[in-house]
């Protein structure tokens, strides 16, 4: 049998760990669509299925959802992380952006009168606190472009006919595909963490319940922004665009390496619209600056409102995207 | 059963650049099939027939321009969900699966897109691999698979929601020969278990073994439909009787000819490099012992003895053939099979059976 748990390598396969977890937290109900077994004795033609109560359909339908995201998460995971170099490589390039920004900012904003407008750039600890939560934030919603990026390619591998040849639902599956791309980025949370801690001891916070608040004020709009990406991808024929407009401007306009306020009203206002100017908000705010929840409500406000208007711009793309590849064929085999 | 009604898919698509005129090309046009389960149907044309277009719109993959398809009752378009769950497509090609993910990792992953619940998966995707003859490298990644093995694990994929409809588009394409064979007993006994099972491949060999049904199509119109058997009665497709005669003279010639003329044919004479004379004969019944009677009769020698069963290739080049003639493009539905290839049979073949139940004279 091909049941296994471990990777050719000898590693656990994050797969045989975790996706049985998964099939126990979203147990089936007896009576649920039950398709027979595999190839097996001969036996009739199926019939339709007679309807559902709502309720259990509902509840087929949020189970479903639940396998989706967790196989397409690892999914996606396993394919685009698959070696744990690459996770090393992930610490290994945010820390050498975060060390060149560093050394060029701080010899000119401590010693002139920048520090003035913004005195935090005279600190040297506080400004390597402000870059590496930036760091840290950009990591996180850049690693969904990259992997919108790389979803854009199963246009080409013959394998995104194949997701939508299924019932799986799409927004899971788009949401699922980012989240695979932000498991790896728990690891990097955890060691910003730890080196702010113990490192650059610049953390500031009013306690230990705004870790949560933290994690998901990066998460969420991250999953949200992850599947807007991924629903424009898939569809876009022309993602190299897409990135490359997602890539350096995403930084500049998101306050990731200069406060915002130092930047043009008209780039501020585009900031605003993107997710990771409003997270590196609260993250900066709850890790640095010892701000409560009720200092940072308006901000998560915001985010929330952000969530839900990605949410639903990724819910329009997949709709229009699939009805026009329906049309006219975009959805091509190999 | 997937039953199409008067099915047409139409593309715009510009000439040329970014602001080019539209145009309209149509993919298909007004196909009616019928997709039982317990039945290998074949689907047949040549490249451009709109075969693809066709089985895309059965896979949900693309919105008929009007028309209906309906899956045991259920229409495809409203309810495409549903329909998904019960409907599989495997297409050749090594590409429909992740590399980075070993063989029983991807038929893990498609099997959770498409709910199989968790026992039922576990247990399946030991006994896909097994019959696709991947058991042994179940846990190895599909990187280092072979061509072959990762198509043959493309089609175990295919079967992991356990489909009640099968459609296959050029499924052993690439695939060496033991192994589509495999596949072809696979293809079989799905159909006998009770699963219906739509096939195109450009190997007519493959169709008339495995198809008791066959469309054919061209420029996404119907144009006949049949058995094999009844397709290659249909265009004139006869086996053929090659006999070599070693001493040939040209009263012996007159004879043999007289003959083959007498059962309604007309004998093919090429000169052999050793200067006999080969004579074929194409002919609905088997006259091989008869022509060879005539020949020892007439004082000939035979030298060798041949003969050759009519293929579908030769109906299907016979449709081809016919349909690129005048007339074609006309819209006007079903059109009359044309007659053979060679001289031989020309005229004696029976009517084409069409979608409409009528029959047209070939």
């Amino acid at each position: 049998m091909s049941g296994r748990a471990q990777h050719p390598g000898g590693l656990p396969s994050t797969e045989a760990l975790l996706l049985p977890l998964a099939d126990r937290l979203l147990p089936l109900r007896p009576g649920e669509p039950g398709r027979p077994g595999g190839p097996g004795p001969v036996r009739p033609p199926r019939r339709p299925r007679p309807p559902r109560p709502a309720a259990r359909l509902i509840g087929a339908e949020l189970r479903h959802a639940g396998r989706v995201f967790a196989a397409e998460a690892l999914k996606q995971h396993r394919t685009m992380f698959g070696q744990p170099l690459v996770v090393a490589s992930m610490l290994i390039w945010p820390l050498l952006q975060l060390a060149a920004t560093y050394y060029t900012l701080h010899p000119i904003a401590a010693g002139s009168a920048a520090a003035a407008r913004w005195p935090l750039a005279a600190d040297p600890a506080k400004l390597l606190g402000f870059l590496a939560t930036g760091a840290l934030a950009w990591a996180f919603f850049f690693s969904l472009v990259q992997s919108a990026w790389n979803f854009s390619y199963e246009r080409t591998t013959g394998t995104l006919e194949l997701l939508f040849l299924s019932p799986a639902g799409r927004l899971v599956l788009m949401l699922a595909n980012g989240a695979g791309a932000l498991l790896q980025n728990a690891w990097l949370l955890t060691c910003f963490l730890g080196a702010a801690a113990f490192g650059f001891g610049s953390l500031d916070v009013a306690g230990p319940w705004m870790y949560p608040v933290v994690l998901l004020a990066l998460l969420l709009p991250a999953m949200a922004w992850g599947a807007l990406l991924n629903s424009l991808m898939v569809f876009s024929r022309d993602s190299t665009f897409v990135y490359t407009v997602l890539d350096d401007p995403m930084w500049f306009v998101g306050g990731v390496r200069l406060p915002v306020f130092a930047l043009p009203g008209v780039l501020r206002v585009l900031g605003a619209a993107l997710p990771l100017t409003g997270s590196l908000a609260v993250v900066r705010g709850a890790l640095l600056e010892r701000q409560g929840l009720a200092a940072l409500a308006p901000a998560l406000a915001w985010l929330a409102v952000l969530c839900a208007l990605l949410l639903a711009a990724a819910v329009l793309a997949l709709r229009l995207g699939e009805a026009r590849a329906q049309r006219t064929g975009g959805l091509r085999l190999v | 059963m997937i039953r199409t009604h008067d099915l047409r898919k139409t593309f715009r698509v510009r000439e040329k650049g970014l602001f080019g005129p539209r145009l309209e090309k149509t993919a298909v046009d007004g196909l009616d099939l019928l997709i039982p389960p317990g039945r290998v149907t074949g689907l047949l044309g040549l490249n451009g027939a709109g075969k693809t277009s066709t089985i895309k719109i059965l896979a949900t993959l693309l919105r008929p321009t009007s028309g209906t398809v309906t899956l045991d009752g259920l229409d495809l378009v409203e309810h495409a969900r549903e329909a998904r769950r019960r409907i599989n497509l495997i297409a050749g090609g090594e590409r429909m699966v992740y590399g980075k993910l070993t063989g029983a990792e991807n038929l893990r992953y498609f099997g959770r897109l498409y709910d199989v619940p968790a026992p039922v998966l576990r247990r399946r995707t030991g006994e896909l691999l097994d019959l696709v003859g991947l058991g042994h490298a179940a846990d190895i990644p599909v990187e280092r698979y072979s061509r072959g093995m990762a198509q043959r694990l493309s089609i175990a994929r295919g079967l992991v929601n356990d489909p009640a409809y099968l459609l296959l588009d050029e499924p052993t394409l690439g695939l060496d020969a033991p192994i589509a064979r495999d596949l072809r007993r696979v293809v079989a006994d799905l159909a006998t278990e009770g699963r219906g099972v739509l096939l195109t491949s450009h190997y007519l060999a493959e169709v008339e073994e495995l198809c008791r049904h066959v469309y054919v199509i061209a420029d996404g119109r119907h144009l006949a439909e049949g058995s094999p058997a009844e397709l290659k009665a249909a265009t004139g497709s006869h086996r053929a009787v090659r006999v070599t005669v070693t001493n040939p003279s040209p009263g012996l010639t007159d004879r043999i000819t007289g003959f083959v003329r007498g059962i309604g044919a007309e004998p093919q004479l090429a000169p052999t490099a050793d200067g006999g004379l080969l004579v074929t004969v194409h002919h609905p019944e088997d006259i091989a012992g008869p022509l060879a009677g005539a020949v020892v009769g007439a004082g000939g020698a035979i030298g060798g003895l041949e003969v050759t069963e009519a293929s579908l290739e030769d109906a299907i080049l016979a449709l081809a053939d016919g349909s690129a003639g005048p007339g074609t493009g006309a819209g006007t539905g079903p059109r009359a099979a044309p007659g053979p290839r060679s001289g031989a049979g020309a005229g004696a073949g029976p009517a084409a059976p069409t979608s409409a139940g009528t029959e047209v004279a070939a």
